[in-house]
């Protein structure tokens, strides 16, 4: 591998079980780079240690008065030269190489591990160790990588050297022979000690820096109002203590080094003393002691190389620890949220669903066929809710459901839910003004299919479908399943399939197209209508946040809730990337990315909305012109923006944000407070920019300023987790008081005549509160199933919506009736 | 592989305009002048210590030099014994040498270091207001992280080991010329070409490592990103992109990475080449200078050895130097902040009542572009005003000049008559205060995140600013109370906590004049109306004027200017505006239904 040849294309499947493991893996991936490297470090190491040979002979014809043997000997010490040079570099190069490439193979399996965890990691405290092993732990990996072939070869050297003194000059040979071992290892009981106050050390320079940075942070707070001297004097303390750290540590290193002259020193007096002797008898050469002499002097550099892999080691053996654990983690959250997703080209005519919490009958396998009259090759034991996809299927003729394998293991089979059907029965049983039911629940399969009915003809109605159908040519066909007959739309649904993937239907064009239409939460009830803008008041901004989640399908957490549908069909069902291409959720603190504007807003998208005309419904006019301010480029698009887009107000980056979401042109968008920062005037403007460029497209969102509900086609009024209100602003905030308490944030004195009920109200606007015993509202449609039903349609709303325009009554579950 | 040029895309190229100035070579050079002779003693301790440990060090070959020639001579007394303790002696004192080499490098490294971290924190902290709301924070932040750490290394090791290694060369030479006189030059052979090794590398080194670094941390950052963004990357099915954007940034660190190997590659021979010549040339002159009879076979030796020992200096030298050249540039962004001029403050200006004035101002960022124009206010005290208007109409601009962080292009903004540019920052704060988004709250204890508005307050006092702002509730259920750590790596406060603590400051502050800008804007709903409460009881008493993102804040207020296009359209109080149906109205009713 060279370096010129990086990125790899495949960083390679990396061996994560544990630290030496990783290690190791690293190193076979890269013999031949450490190989090399070991032979380049022989060439260097013995031509340094050959010099002092020549440097004897040298001495030697000086003494012996042979200017013939001093030419030869100085010839032969070039020679040497050029193979130190020729060793030095290419040792130096391959050395390099091997580093390069294992931290480059390293960071390449971080971006994608990080890629692919992506939102479960936010989470989890793992966030923190990714950028730990990527800003600090790839360079010790990497240093052991590297020094490893160095150290390898001087290795061989010293016991290289250590034979050929022994065999040139016995006597003084051993000697050396003996000495060698204990340099070598004499300061390695030192090491840990200098390494952990050398840590000790960075810790605190660590700290002082974060204290620098928290204070240059926070200085207009500090100018504006004082404190100064108090955190001069705090960061003064902790830069003293890490000089005093420094110095500490230094001592270690000072000992260190001392050790390092006084042991060989003394070997060498050893030398002398012994060697003088022998010479003096006789028995050897002045050369020849010369010879050992500076060998021995030279043998302290490639001893240096024993400590480096010491200290090399351990401090990348810990690295390589976190690494692996950070390589090694999957995202398999429970219920609800996909494994790695990447089910295109499994599914195909086998499905085996599987629904646990199913109360119905035995289970009966669904057999079913694809569309292309393909023979089931996963059977299933499906139970329950499955039950009534198959007896659907058994009428409705035959539809090719359910996706396949799920790659991540360990899949929750207990959260998933029925196929195709369930959503139906979903629905059904919501308009029998029922406890919310998941497919699971439903016990009788006759019974589903009945409600089924319900929902469609209710759903007919007005002419559109409650849950979509298109494409199947058969009308009975309820659930799920769009187009399965054309082969256009994968039909979802099952939970976690088992079947295996029949090689049928074309790669990736079933499940990856996104399912249309409206979007429905048979958790809370919320519904948004297709192509329309619908506002969602709910006073507990927490419990907003993860609806807005669920809205998208596959959220985060882990919730027992059933999945939201889109034009019928189970997000959570869908493989994670045709869910986010279908609803794009844009969380109340959306990140901007660094990089150029051009950049932040070229987002995977529909193309139907140019970046120019997203930034002018979003109102960053003044963004584009403080962006150019701040940068070196003219053009804003070229203007770059800082991490998180720290530069700008909180205003600006929430409509740079909102802009971006707008370009992306999904079949739903979901806004989770996008104007909170945002100034009334500009806000207002921001609402009909965002109506205009929404207009036919599917879009909720989560506020609660009068200026957006205002421009809303409906408002939903969410109120302990349900939906308690629905309707247009100006009709609800005349109408419902508790509506009008959060909206407007009156107070109580404002609104004597709403006074009571605002008291009623405060503090259980939370829309996630479980429950509520004994209010009106609450109990109204939990026991009277008349208005339970009335409730529901206003929740669901399918007459009713479409009707608002029209001037049908708008039908809402007011608190007010009954305070 | 001859020849490499540098890679096209530099990850090191400014993206943002510097926003504050970069140090002049002349200040630099000051700077340096006036480092070193604040350490000039630990200067020359290190000095000394060097020296001494570079002369024991030569003595052990002298010893041997002296032997050899003994040896050869063959007839003399040997004193072997004496030799072997002068030896000995000469050992331990290199030993002891060495070590104080080392700690004295580090202490004097360290000390300069500190020194120059805690210099740039006291300019940075004095810097005018109104530098730092223009400038942002970012330049100043990444100074005191980046350049700072760029700067250690070059403290830390670079400086001594640089000094180290000139003397120990200097010396080395040195006994080589008292040793064997005649030999010296021949350590002239090599110097030509390590002179033009270096001159190639050392012109392209710096920059090219610069580069090279700061590829490697656009890697880390490309990532780090990437995971704190997890869920807008994952929403917007970013994860595709934000691989190859990893793996462009590898591509571009990895290409500098091969230009300075290259570089390394171009310099190391000739590095190896003349160590070689030099041991070469000392011994083949040297050898025939033996045969000629003008030295001895010792000297010979003793010459041998020490052109052998200079190879470590050498590479000391070198491999520092282009340490000392990247520091520079870190050097020069830290030093430029000692450029700004501190705001001239007149302490004789002295505002007598509480009455703030804007007469006729005009201001702008920059020249011939005004923001505000012909702007007049009159703020009672005691009295809420309410400034609202669309983003970027100056309504921000205009709380800034009233709190005084700016001063007026013409016109004047006056508190009690005093005009507030002429005030010193420490005056004007004591008056006025502004309220932003920011509620930053600093690593530290709970007790110095209050205590830094009013220094030496006693904890009863902080308790009561606490509940000023329904803060005690929270705060007293706090396992260890004022002394929690908070802020990053400790106990993360809420937005909402966040924001009491900046109110609680406040009142500890306790300014009687206030400029709010959009305060409770970042915070959701349900936490705004609880902290309303808190607010208004911080307002009680005092004069206001508030940046309004939410009407109904406007609608609490005395007055109201609707700022438009730098100007103020509208002014009146809400029931004034909503009767005069201008754009005031407008939105009231909007917002209103």
């Amino acid at each position: 591998m060279q370096i010129r040849d990086l990125p790899y294309a495949d960083p390679g499947e990396p061996d994560a079980r544990s630290g030496p493991r990783f290690l190791l893996w690293l190193g076979r991936m890269q013999l031949g780079g450490q190989l090399k490297s070991l032979c380049w470090g022989l060439l260097h190491f013995l031509g340094i240690a050959a010099l002092p040979y020549m440097v004897g002979t040298a001495v030697e014809a000086v003494i012996d008065r042979s200017g013939t043997r001093l030419a030869l000997s100085g010839g032969l010490i070039l020679l040497a030269g050029v193979a130190i040079a020729a060793g030095d570099t290419m040792l130096h190069r391959t050395a390099v190489t091997n580093w390069i490439t294992a931290a480059a193979r390293v960071q390449q399996l971080l971006a994608r591990k990080t890629a692919r965890l992506g939102a479960a990691l936010t989470r989890r405290v793992a966030a923190g160790e990714v950028v730990a092993v990527s800003t600090g732990d790839v360079e010790k990996i990497g240093w052991f990588v590297e020094a490893l072939s160095r150290f390898a070869a001087a290795a061989l050297t010293v016991l290289a050297v250590c034979v050929g003194l022994v065999v040139y000059q016995p006597a003084l040979g051993i000697v050396v022979a003996v000495g060698i071992p204990v340099l070598a290892l004499a300061v390695l009981p030192l090491l840990p000690r200098a390494t952990r106050r050398a840590d000790l050390q960075r810790e605190k320079a660590g700290r002082a820096t974060e204290l620098a940075s928290d204070t240059v942070a926070g200085l207009r707070v500090l100018r504006g109002i004082g404190g100064e001297e108090l955190f001069l004097e705090r960061y003064r303390r902790a830069s003293q203590e890490v000089r005093v750290a420094a110095v500490r540590s230094a001592r270690m290193w000072a000992v260190i080094s001392a050790v390092q002259v006084l042991l060989p020193g003394l070997l060498l007096i050893v030398l002398v003393w012994h060697g003088v002797h022998l010479a003096h008898e006789g028995r050897i050469t002045v050369g020849e002691l010369v010879t050992v002499y500076s060998a021995v002097m030279l043998l302290n550099y490639p001893l240096r190389h024993f400590e480096e892999i010491a200290m090399a080691y351990s401090f990348s053996r810990p690295s390589a620890k976190r690494a692996a654990r950070v390589l090694s983690l999957q995202r398999t959250e429970a219920a609800g949220a996909a494994g790695p997703v990447d089910d295109r080209g499994t599914r195909g005519g086998a499905r085996a669903a599987e629904d646990a919490g199913t109360t119905g009958g035995g289970g009966s396998a669904g057999s079913s066929e694809s569309a292309g009259g393909r023979e089931d090759t996963g059977s299933g034991e499906a139970a329950g809710g499955s039950q009534a996809t198959g007896a659907r299927q058994g009428s409705g003729g035959g539809e090719a459901i359910g996706r396949s394998e799920r790659v991540g293991s360990g899949e929750a089979v207990g959260g998933s839910r029925g196929v195709g059907g369930s959503g139906t029965a979903d629905r059904g049983e919501s308009a029998g003004g029922r406890a919310r039911a998941d497919a699971g629940e439903t016990s009788d399969s006759t019974r589903t299919a009945d409600d089924q009915q319900t929902a469609v003809d209710r759903g007919t109605t007005d002419g559109e479908p409650t849950v979509v159908d298109r494409g199947t040519a058969d009308g009975e066909q309820t659930a799920v399943s769009k187009g399965t007959a054309d082969g256009e739309q994968a039909v979802v649904g099952t939970g976690r399939a088992v079947g295996k993937a029949s090689a049928g239907a074309p790669d990736g064009v079933l499940a990856a197209t996104p399912p249309a239409g409206d979007l429905y939460d048979p958790a809370t009830g919320l519904l948004a209508p297709a192509g329309r803008l619908t506002a969602v008041v709910c006073g507990d901004p927490d419990a907003a946040g993860r609806l807005a989640e669920r809205l998208g399908g596959h959220p985060a957490y882990t919730t027992d809730l059933p999945s939201v549908r889109l034009g019928g069909v189970p997000l959570d069902d869908l493989p994670l990337d045709t869910a986010r291409t279908a609803v794009l959720v844009q969380d109340k603190d959306p990140v901007l990315l660094s990089g150029t504007l051009a950049a932040l807003l070229d987002v995977p998208a529909s193309g139907a909305v140019s970046p120019e005309r997203a930034l002018a419904a979003a109102q960053c006019g003044d963004v584009l012109a403080a962006l150019v301010q701040g940068s070196t480029a003219d053009d804003p698009m070229d203007a770059h923006l800082t991490e998180r887009g720290r530069s700008l107000s909180g205003g600006q980056r929430q409509r740079l944000a909102l802009a971006r979401s707008l370009v992306t042109d999904p079949e739903a968008l979901v806004l989770d407070e996008p104007t909170s920062a945002v100034d009334s005037h500009t806000e207002a403007r921001i609402a009909d920019g965002l109506r205009e460029l929404r207009a036919g497209r599917t879009t909720v969102v989560f506020t609660s300023s009068p200026l957006l509900l205002d421009r809303a086609d409906r408002v939903v009024f969410l109120h302990d987790g349900e939906v308690a209100a629905v309707g247009e602003h100006r009709e609800l905030v005349v109408t419902h008081a508790a509506y009008r308490a959060v909206v407007t944030r009156e107070t109580e004195e404002e609104h004597t005549g709403a006074e009571q009920h605002a008291r009623a109200q405060d503090g259980s606007h939370d829309c996630g509160r479980a429950d509520d015993p004994g209010h009106a509202h609450h109990s109204s449609h939990s026991d009277d199933p008349e208005s339970g039903h009335s409730n529901r349609s206003g929740r669901t709303g399918r007459p009713g919506d479409r009707g608002q325009a029209s001037g049908i009554p708008v039908r809402t579950i007011d608190i007010e009736e009954t305070a | 592989m001859i020849g490499l040029a540098p890679p096209q895309y530099d990850p090191a190229a400014p993206t943002t305009a510097e926003t504050l100035p970069v140090g002049a070579p002349a200040t630099v050079r000051a700077y340096v002048r006036e480092l070193l002779r604040r350490h000039r003693g630990a200067f020359a301790l290190l000095i000394a210590v060097n020296t001494l440990a570079v002369v024991a060090s030569m003595v052990g070959p002298a010893l041997l030099g002296g032997l050899v020639e003994d040896l050869s001579d063959d007839a003399r007394e040997l004193h072997l014994e004496r030799t072997v303790g002068l030896f000995s002696l000469a050992l331990v004192a290199q030993a002891v040498f060495v070590h104080q080499v080392r700690l004295r490098g580090a202490m004097l490294g360290e000390r300069m270091l500190a020194d120059l971290r805690e210099d740039f924190l006291v300019r940075s902290v004095g810097l005018p207001p109104g530098v730092l709301e223009r400038a942002g924070t970012g330049d100043l932040l990444s100074r005191i992280t980046t350049d700072i750490d760029r700067l250690a290394n070059a403290m830390r090791e670079a400086v001594p080991q640089l000094a180290i290694g000139v003397v120990w060369v200097a010396l080395l030479v040195a006994g080589l010329t008292v040793t064997a006189p005649p030999l010296a030059p021949a350590l002239l052979v090599a110097v030509p070409l390590l002179v033009v090794a270096c001159r190639w590398y050392f012109k392209r080194a710096p920059s090219a490592y610069r580069s090279e670094a700061a590829g490697y941390a656009a890697v880390a950052a490309a990532l780090a990103e990437t995971v704190d963004a997890g869920r807008t990357v994952e929403a917007h099915r970013l994860g595709a992109r934000r691989v190859e954007l990893s793996e462009r940034r590898i591509a571009e660190w990895t290409a500098w990475e091969r230009y300075t190997l290259y570089l390394r590659s171009v310099l190391f021979p000739f590095i190896n080449a003349t160590h070689v010549i030099v041991l070469c040339s000392v011994l083949m002159i040297g050898g025939v200078f033996v045969l000629q009879g003008w030295i001895g076979v010792g000297q010979l030796t003793t010459g041998t050895l020490i052109a052998q020992m200079l190879v470590d200096p050498i590479g000391i030298v070198l491999r520092w130097y282009d340490e000392l050249q990247v520091a520079q540039v870190s050097l020069a962004r830290l030093v430029g902040v000692r450029d700004i001029e501190p705001a001239a403050g007149d302490a004789s200006v002295a505002p007598e009542g509480r009455d703030v004035l804007a007469d006729d101002v005009h201001f702008g960022y920059h020249s011939g572009v005004d923001v505000l124009r012909e702007v007049s206010l009159a703020v009672a005290p005691g009295s809420r005003v309410a400034l609202v208007g669309p983003s970027g109409a100056g309504k921000s601009t205009l709380g800034r000049l009233l709190a005084g962080i700016y001063g007026p292009r013409t016109g004047q903004v006056t508190l009690g008559g005093a005009e507030l540019a002429r005030m010193p920052a420490e005056d004007v704060r004591a008056h006025v205060a502004l309220v932003n988004q920011e509620h930053h709250v600093f690593v530290g204890s709970l007790r110095d995140n209050l205590r830094l508005a009013r220094a030496g307050a006693e904890d009863a006092e902080l308790w009561a600013a606490l509940s000023a702002v329904d803060a005690d509730t929270w705060a007293r259920d706090l396992d260890e109370g004022l002394d929690t750590e908070v802020g990053s790596g400790g106990l993360s406060l809420t937005p909402a906590q966040a924001q009491q603590v900046a109110l609680a400051r406040l009142v500890l502050a306790d300014p009687h004049t206030l400029v709010l800008d959009e305060a409770t804007s970042l915070l959701d709903p349900r936490a705004a109306r609880h902290l309303e409460r808190s607010l208004s009881r911080v307002l009680e008493g005092r004069t206001v004027v508030a940046i309004a993102h939410r009407l109904h804040t406007a609608h609490d207020a005395d007055v109201i200017a609707v700022v438009e296009n730098g100007r103020i359209s509208e002014l009146g109080s809400h029931d004034e505006l909503v009767r005069a149906h201008g754009a005031y109205a407008a939105l009231w009713k909007s917002w209103h239904g």
